[in-house]
């Protein structure tokens, strides 16, 4: 018994589930179900397709390279039964897998926070250079209240103060 | 009954029409030996248009269910021919054959097939 990955969206295909694709030059097409067998058959590209595995990791949203990955790779040798061993095996399996799924999730946290930091530091970089699309330079030299503040960055903060020079 | 299957061996034929599934009610399926009359030959070869023969359906579009719960499907319908014994006739086998004619007992075209699916 072995535990195969669907060809369009990488996950786990346990037996009993699926279809299975044989094509004439032999290369064998696993499905886990028929969302992505008939995605197959409409010629979709899974590297385009959002929800699969195979864009979330070309396009760095998911985890690429980890040393985690190595415990899953394919043997095609027959391991002889060792009773030991197979307890032991079992146990890596959910240590491996918890220390994956937490480095994942990890991965994605980054993913999303690195994003805001970045932002704010080019709003303030982009405020401090192009107020003089809003203002003047010449009316903010002459009434420094008229200058907006250098710490918080909303953009409404510009408007507001365009209102009042309309005014 | 009537359908036209591609013949993937080197006994000369080219394209069979099933006349008869033998076993089955509902029809042959991947695995099961058919009746077939030649359609399309090649010049030269053992077997020739017109003649009744019988062969193993190899391939079939149609999905099989295997004994682990998943399903096979191929790419098209293809038959290799064989003798009233069961023994293929021609020498060489095509594309990929599924391991059920294991069951079935063709083993020799096994044999010769250059991939089991």
């Amino acid at each position: 018994m072995r535990i195969e990955k669907c060809w369009f969206c990488s996950s786990t295909i346990y037996p009993g589930h699926g279809i299975q694709f044989v094509r004439n030059d032999a290369k064998i097409f696993r499905f886990c179900r028929s969302k992505c067998h008939k995605n197959f058959k409409m010629k979709r590209n899974p590297r385009k397709v959002k929800w699969t595995k195979a864009y979330r990791r070309l396009h760095g949203k998911d985890m690429t390279q980890d040393s985690t990955f190595e415990f899953e790779r394919r043997r095609n040798r027959p391991e002889r039964y060792d009773r030991n061993v197979t307890e032991n095996t079992l146990k890596a399996i959910k240590t491996i897998d918890k220390v994956r799924s937490r480095r994942e999730a990890k991965h994605i946290e980054r993913r999303k926070k690195g994003k805001e930091a970045q932002q704010t530091r080019e709003a303030v970089k982009e405020l401090e250079q192009s107020i003089s699309l809003v203002k003047a330079p010449a009316v903010l030299r002459v009434d420094p209240s008229l200058t907006l503040p250098k710490i918080m960055v909303k953009v409404s903060q510009g408007q507001e103060s365009q209102q009042r020079m309309e005014e | 009954m009537r359908t036209v299957l591609k013949v993937v061996d080197n006994s000369g034929a080219k394209k069979v029409m099933c006349i008869q599934a033998l076993k089955g009610k509902k029809g042959a399926r991947l695995g099961d030996t058919i009746v077939a009359s030649v359609k399309e030959a090649h010049p030269n070869g053992k077997v020739k248009k017109g003649k009744v023969v019988y062969g193993v359906v190899v391939r079939a579009a149609m999905q099989r269910g295997r004994c682990d719960g998943s399903e096979v499907k191929f790419d098209d319908n293809a038959v290799v021919l064989v003798d009233k014994q069961g023994q293929p006739i021609g020498t060489r086998v095509f594309g990929p054959v599924p391991h059920e004619l294991r069951k079935k007992k063709h083993v020799k075209i096994l044999t010769l097939a250059g991939h089991i699916a």
